[in-house]
């Protein structure tokens, strides 16, 4: 028996893994806010007007990369395009094919059939398991909150004119946009196409990549060497990719270029009293802001470096994992074991491990 | 995917595998080796390009197998020419396209399908990787050890003067060590002889091949054989880099193959050929003689006769009686890139053929010509008897 805590995209993700790996619902208790996984980011994804995954055709909850959903769009659209572009790292799939994919995952695996209503504030290690905030006792368990809230800037939190970029909203005459990552650059464009002068407030330039991180740390080419390094090696490569980035490409430089030569776009380093002003500024970071993680910090003793708690490279937090149980991190909690712990990849790296960990107890 | 490179080599092993095991069945099924050779040459070059990958290649998008795999593909074929993997092209291309396809195949899809965590593992297959190495490598030492152990026995002909006729009855590799001489000639009888670095002195042929296939004659030396030099009835052979001498000889033909076209091709080349009838005699066969050198026949230079199918391509003629390259009595012959020189007309004859001629097509023959350079002779071509001779 085990249980999920936390029913996003990374909670299902693991559940997903779990139910291919042979668990049967009943065996699997889900514990979340909210039955859909993707209540959540359905709201934040709509809220920047999103269309297009930044994830690629593996950017789905299925606990196997293939099908990935190129192989999806090119069956129904009887189309080789897909492939080819996803053979060329150019496939990025639409929030509605995810989506979708996601809903019939969702009753394949019988997720509702595992999912209760609650919200988890304790766990605490015990004799035979862990102690999951008076649902019982179970031997493993994998911790999946979530972003810990939208992250404000200090000077904008009271201010009436502010509105976070991950909340519902329109776009006023003129618009100051602070941040500078893939929700700031998304916003760009949806304040041009609005109509909407647009001045992006930032304090350094932002990286252009493909992924959120290179893609040598998807995988165990990059991540020996991350799992190697000792904490204060970790904690700035952690903060290095931190930093904002979004992709590079025509899409994306082509409508800011254009509104730039027209007058309507331009970057500035400070705030300068426009009557709208969008936080693009994403999530607080650190288990510090979730008081699950904290007090499971605190009540445990737990290991940290910096915003992080320290993590096994197989995503389980080593002081209280063992043969008989399991206590492992999934979502952008589990960094200090995987660097992209926050996508769709990093999700399934700590659902694959936690697996192994519930199967290998299993069979014994 | 970014591989590790743990994760390149178990991928190429993993995905060699099947590759070697068709190989072993086709060579099973052919009764040839160059499956097994090619797949294993597949591998050994994809784990040493491997290496350099590793270093040059951090991350390996899709689309980088197509030209990887060209790359790997050039580097096969320059190796299977250098080690005479003797592959047909169009079976070698297949065989390496199919590989490929299978290793896409795997790599995309049914890996990341048996092994979740394939991807994020840079392409390593856990314990799988090891047992599938281990079970490729069980399947190359097997397939090397049959190899190994049906090899023919190499016989070595010490220097100095060896009695003959030799009758090689069994399979073997004769390899004459420098100075050594056969007096009386050699006989084959059995399929899957090598004959190599040997000079055959007298004999009624200096080499008789007789109802016998796969039969390799290199570096060979015949000297004063009695009818031909070298002599094959009913038998495939390769004949390569020898020398026959039949100045004196009145009736013997250098090298005389006849009565083999139901067999596979036989192929004659860079020899020379010295007197006799005819340097080279073509008799019922499909054949190529190609790059050779043959010089002052009294009947003809190169025969090819009898509905025989032949390329006759790359040869210098000089210094023959009556007629240069002569293709005869329904016979399809493919005459190219000849050099023909000196031929000179017979005196004793009166037949119009051997008037000097450089190509004759006669009897219903057809002779496809093209980029011969004919010189010192009376006539270019000619064509007698119903038979013609086209040009591309």
């Amino acid at each position: 028996m085990c249980a999920i805590v936390g029913g996003g995209l990374a909670g299902f993700c693991a559940y997903a893994t779990l139910r291919k790996g042979g668990l049967e619902p009943a065996e699997i208790v889900v514990l979340g806010t909210d039955p859909d996984p993707a209540a959540v980011w359905r709201i934040r994804s709509a809220a920047i007007r999103q269309r297009r995954m930044r994830s690629e055709s593996d950017g789905h909850c299925a606990p196997s990369s293939f099908p990935g959903l190129a192989v999806r769009a090119a069956l129904r659209r009887r189309s080789a395009a897909p492939l080819v572009q996803s053979v060329c790292d150019r496939y990025h799939p639409s929030v509605d094919e995810f989506l979708e994919h996601l809903e019939e995952l969702r009753a394949a695996t019988r997720w509702d059939e595992s999912f209760q209503r609650s919200r988890v504030d304790r766990v605490r290690a015990v004799d035979g398991g862990f102690e999951v905030d008076g649902h019982g006792v179970f031997p493993h368990v994998l911790l999946a909150p979530g972003h810990p809230g939208l992250a404000w800037p200090d000077e904008l939190a009271a201010d009436s004119r502010a509105v976070h970029a991950y909340e519902p909203h329109d776009f006023a005459d003129t618009v100051e946009i602070v941040g500078a990552g893939m929700a700031a650059a998304t916003e760009w464009l949806n304040a041009l196409a609005a109509g909407a002068s647009v001045v992006s407030v930032r304090r350094r330039e932002p990286e252009r990549r493909p992924l959120n991180l290179p893609r040598e740390l998807f995988s165990r080419r990059g991540l020996a060497g991350y799992h190697r390094s000792v904490a204060a090696e970790r904690i700035a490569i952690l903060e290095r990719y931190g930093a904002p980035s979004y992709p590079a490409g025509r899409a994306w430089d082509e409508p800011v270029e254009s509104a730039r030569r027209g007058g309507r776009f331009r970057v500035a380093s400070e705030l300068n009293g426009a009557p709208q002003v969008v936080c693009a500024t994403g999530f607080k970071r650190g288990f510090r802001h979730n008081p699950l993680l904290a007090r499971l910090v605190a009540e445990h003793g737990l290991e940290t470096a910096g915003e992080w708690i320290v993590l096994t490279p197989d995503s389980t937090v080593g002081s209280l994992t063992d043969a008989e149980r399991t206590l492992a991190l999934a979502g952008a909690p589990a960094q200090w074991a995987f660097p992209a712990a926050d996508t769709l990849v990093g999700a399934k790296y700590a659902a694959r491990r936690f697996h192994r960990k519930v199967s290998a107890w299993r069979t014994r | 995917m970014a591989y590790t490179l743990r994760g390149r080599i178990e991928s190429r092993v993993a995905a060699a595998l099947v590759p070697l095991l068709a190989g072993c069945i086709l060579a099973l099924v052919l009764q040839a080796w160059w499956p097994v050779e090619l797949a294993g040459l597949m591998l050994g070059v994809g784990l040493l390009f491997d290496i350099a990958y590793h270093r040059l290649v951090t991350y390996q998008p899709g689309w980088a197998a197509l030209p990887l795999g060209l790359l790997e593909l050039g580097a096969i074929m320059g190796l299977a020419h250098l080690l005479h993997v003797g592959a047909p092209l169009w079976a070698a291309l297949a065989f390496y396209a199919g590989s490929w396809l299978l290793a896409q195949a795997l790599g995309h899809a049914i890996f990341p399908l048996a092994r979740l965590s394939y991807g994020e593992d840079g392409g390593e297959l856990g314990r799988a990787g090891a047992g599938l190495a281990a079970t490729a490598l069980v399947l190359l030492a097997a397939a090397g050890g049959v190899a190994w152990a049906t090899q023919p026995p190499v016989v070595h002909l010490a220097a100095g003067v060896h009695e003959g006729p030799l009758v090689l009855d069994y399979s073997q590799q004769l390899v004459g060590e420098p100075g050594a001489v056969v007096r009386g000639g050699i006989i084959v009888t059995a399929d899957d002889v090598t004959i190599r670095d040997v000079t055959v002195v007298g004999g009624e042929h200096g080499i008789q091949v007789e109802s016998a296939e796969r039969v390799l004659l290199e570096r060979v030396n015949v000297f004063d054989a009695t009818l031909d030099g070298i002599n094959v009835r009913r038998g495939q052979v390769t004949i390569r880099d020898c020398s026959v001498s039949m100045l004196g000889n009145e009736f013997g033909q250098g090298i005389d193959i006849s009565f083999t076209a139901d067999l596979a091709p036989s192929l004659v080349e860079n020899c020379l050929l010295t007197g006799g009838q005819e340097g080279i005699f073509l008799d019922s066969v499909h054949a190529m003689a190609r790059g050779n050198h043959v010089r002052r026949t009294t009947l003809r230079g190169i025969t090819v006769t009898e509905m025989a199918m032949v390329a006759v391509e790359g040869n210098t003629v000089e210094d023959a009686l009556g007629i240069g390259i002569f293709c005869s009595d329904y016979s399809m012959c493919d005459i190219r890139e000849n050099s023909i020189t000196g031929i000179r007309p017979d005196p004793d004859s009166s037949d119009s053929m051997r008037e000097g001629y450089g190509i004759v097509s006669h009897y219903w023959a057809h002779a496809e010509v093209e980029d011969n350079d004919v010189s010192r002779s009376p006539y270019e071509m000619g064509e007698f008897s119903d038979a013609y001779i086209t040009s591309e």
